[in-house]
């Protein structure tokens, strides 16, 4: 009898692992209906969860190039620290409800398929600014606003930059409340976009991104400075169709820094840009709250350490001199 | 979000039990593939978080997987893998299975198959999949700390106990406590079970309230003296008789497997060794005495010998059964002691006693001694020892 398990085991046992996608077809979980978004970095789908009464949800596909050492460290590490956030059920961030991955590498490329299951909010902060039908109400825009720099303190308390702040990315549920999405694989991401030539938008990138300088927590509130803005006017305050037009566009709207602002390390030179004045923003951003106008004021500050931080801004008479209601 | 907390009866009808492994077949595969993680991360001088995350990954693992499906020591390693990346303490695969091919005899490594770095790199999806890529793991060493902050009394006492109780923490990596309870728990109960065995009783701690009656009711609520009974004894029971698994069920290795070497005999090669008697004092293979919490004689500046290619150190206490005598053998070093402790150890730290041979060296022996036979009689937990 215990020679028999000895000698049957083995085989039992290396069949078993081989036989690897056989493990997750039983556990299809999810099932794919449309295409939600397609990024730089992978596709959104709308799916049903199939153990959970069919209960919608949105799946982002992630594709991950596998290292001689399995899944590499950096996409280990920052699928740990979104599902420890998790934990906290920030009111501001979009719920990560699973990760799965597609078992085998396909056709032995070394690729992985990540899944990231979210819970599906209908519509983004872009779509909801288009379908708008006027300008929305003070009180409107000044509880999406709160409600984006907590996300964005949260994210930041937890060490996280979300480096791609966009209306796009900031979801709106039927409550009206507002949710940041699509961060937390900015190193997964950066080794796959080496790999894709999508076009990302530039609008709310902050100067020192659009400079190759080095950043940090700070590029975040500049993007959602630009978000603020576009809460009042519906439309984007920076658009621009390249790196170097962006710079453009911003120094027109803040003024070209002064010389001693600019950073060292940078390739491109203060001098080729005209020697813009700063633009008063309440012909920027007509009818908005003077509280609000210097606020945006002091989040699209050009040196990053002089710009508020998101704790900052939370504190701004904008926010503390009425209840957010 | 999932949620890893099974009552006794889950951790009973587990997939392996299921799959026709009893529950003492399964427990002892637990501990080996814990003790062997723990073996190998040392051996590579990962550090206790990444140990402990590796042997939680382990535990959660069985939840849904049988040990007949799966091979322990090749999951053990895959667990130890993927810790290392978690806790940025990255090891290369092929570095880890040399480790284990060196810890493990042939016949156990043969499990790995033809190519065991394809089979670990399988293995870490499957894990993943299995933990559910919930990778972070809290443990109870940083709670032990913060808790033993806020204890008042006799700092050399408190250190002995925080010291007890930190070895008491990496050998319940070997039980299922981490599958039962939060790490605040554990923490708490091994505390209360080191302060019992190094007979440091807590009469005041920082921020104490009228409404605390001890000093874990600042931190947890609701412990019961029941519960941290209960805990302490699932820690103890490793001390004691190990049972041998009858032939035909020990699936993934042949039946009956030969202890590994060492395990049941006092090694040879390292710097202390024990006496089967367990003295009041371990001696020491150069002759000199060592006391463990004792600042180290004089006499001890010398580095002891380098653990050569070290023998697996086996569990700190095994009972030799039927006889039922105690048998102190040479425990692992924690894997890294609290920093207060190291900062006292000389330089090349000499192995640290494990908490249950401390409390033989405390003349408390006949304490854990008893405690032990109460286990091993099982005459009912009523018999408190407190």
């Amino acid at each position: 009898m215990s020679t028999d398990s000895s000698t049957i085991q083995s085989p039992a046992s290396a069949a078993s692992i081989s036989n690897v996608n056989a493990l997750f077809q039983n556990a299809k979980k999810y099932e794919e209906l449309n295409v939600i978004g397609t990024g730089a970095y992978g596709t959104v789908y709308k799916a049903r969860d199939l153990h959970n009464d069919g209960h919608i949800v949105a799946m982002k596909k992630v594709k991950v190039a596998l290292t001689e050492d399995g899944i590499p460290l950096s996409t280990v590490r920052e699928i740990a620290l979104l599902r420890q956030l998790e934990a906290y059920r920030h009111p501001n961030i979009v719920r990560l409800l699973d990760v799965c991955h597609g078992g085998q590498p396909m056709d032995r490329d070394q690729q992985l398929v990540l899944f990231l299951v979210f819970e599906h909010v209908e519509q983004d902060l872009d779509s909801f600014l288009k379908r708008a039908p006027g300008p929305l109400s003070e009180n409107r825009i000044r509880c999406m606003s709160h409600d984006i720099l907590s996300g964005i303190d949260f994210l930041h308390s937890h060490r996280i930059v979300h480096r791609d702040l966009k209306p796009h990315n900031l979801l709106v549920t039927s409550a009206g409340r507002v949710k940041l999405a699509d961060f937390g694989l900015a190193k997964t991401y950066d080794t796959e976009m080496k790999l894709t030539s999508v076009v990302v938008t530039l609008w709310y990138r902050p100067p020192e991104v659009l400079l190759g300088a080095s950043y940090n927590t700070a590029v975040d509130v500049w993007s959602c400075g630009c978000v603020l803005a576009e809460l009042h006017t519906r439309a984007p305050l920076l658009p621009a169709s390249s790196d170097s037009e962006q710079l453009h566009a911003i120094f027109r709207l803040i003024g070209r820094p002064p010389r001693y602002e600019w950073p060292d390390s940078v390739s491109i030179m203060r001098d080729s840009f005209p020697d813009y004045p700063p633009k008063d923003l309440a012909y920027v951003i007509p009818n908005a709250h003077p509280h609000a106008l210097d606020l945006i004021k002091r989040m699209l500050v050009f040196d990053p350490a002089k710009r508020l931080t998101a704790l900052d801004c939370l504190e701004h008479p904008y926010f503390t001199d009425e209840p957010i209601s | 979000m999932p949620y890893w907390y099974y009552d006794k009866k889950d951790l009973q009808n587990t997939p392996s039990f299921r799959d026709g492994i009893n529950n003492d077949t399964e427990n002892r595969y637990r501990k080996e593939g814990a003790r062997f993680i723990i073996d190998t991360g040392s051996k590579m001088d990962l550090g206790y978080n990444t140990v402990a995350t590796g042997v939680v990954y382990f535990h959660r693992f069985y939840m849904f997987h049988s040990f007949r499906t799966f091979p322990r020591y090749i999951t053990a390693c895959c667990c130890l893998f993927l810790a290392g990346k978690v806790e940025e303490t990255p090891k290369k695969c092929k570095d880890i299975i040399k480790v284990a091919k060196s810890l493990l005899n042939e016949e156990k490594f043969n499990t790995f198959g033809e190519d065991p770095k394809e089979e670990v790199m399988t293995l870490e999806r499957i894990l993943l999949q299995t933990i559910k890529f919930d990778l972070q793991v809290e443990h109870p060493y940083s709670y032990l700390l913060k808790y033993a902050k806020c204890l008042k009394g006799d700092k050399t006492k408190l250190q002995k106990m925080v010291q007890m109780a930190w070895t008491f923490v990496n050998d319940s990596l070997c039980t299922t406590l981490c599958l039962q309870w939060e790490p605040e728990v554990i923490a708490v109960a091994l505390m209360f079970l080191a302060g019992k065995l190094s007979k440091f009783e807590v009469v005041d701690w920082n921020g104490r309230a009228p409404k605390h009656n001890a000093w874990w009711d600042m931190f947890v609520e609701d412990i019961t003296m029941e519960l941290l009974e209960d805990i302490c004894h699932q820690v103890l029971d490793l001390y004691s008789i190990q049972t041998q698994p009858s032939g035909g069920e020990s699936p993934p290795l042949p039946p009956a497997p030969k202890p590994p070497k060492n395990e049941k005999k006092p090694p040879v090669t390292p710097p202390i060794s024990a006496s089967p008697a367990a003295p009041a004092k371990t001696p020491v293979k150069n002759g000199a005495e060592f006391y463990p919490y004792a600042p180290p004689p004089v006499a001890y500046t010398a580095p002891p010998p380098r653990l050569p290619p070290p023998p697996r150190l086996p569990m700190g206490l095994v009972y030799d059964a039927p006889p039922a005598r105690f048998v102190a053998s040479v425990p692992p070093p924690p894997l890294v002691p609290p920093p207060f402790l190291r900062a006292r150890s000389p330089a090349s730290s000499p192995p640290i006693l494990s908490a249950a041979v401390i409390a033989i060296h405390c003349s408390d022996c006949v304490k854990v001694f008893s405690l032990c036979e109460l286990r091993v009689t099982k005459p009912g937990r009523s018999q408190s020892f407190y």
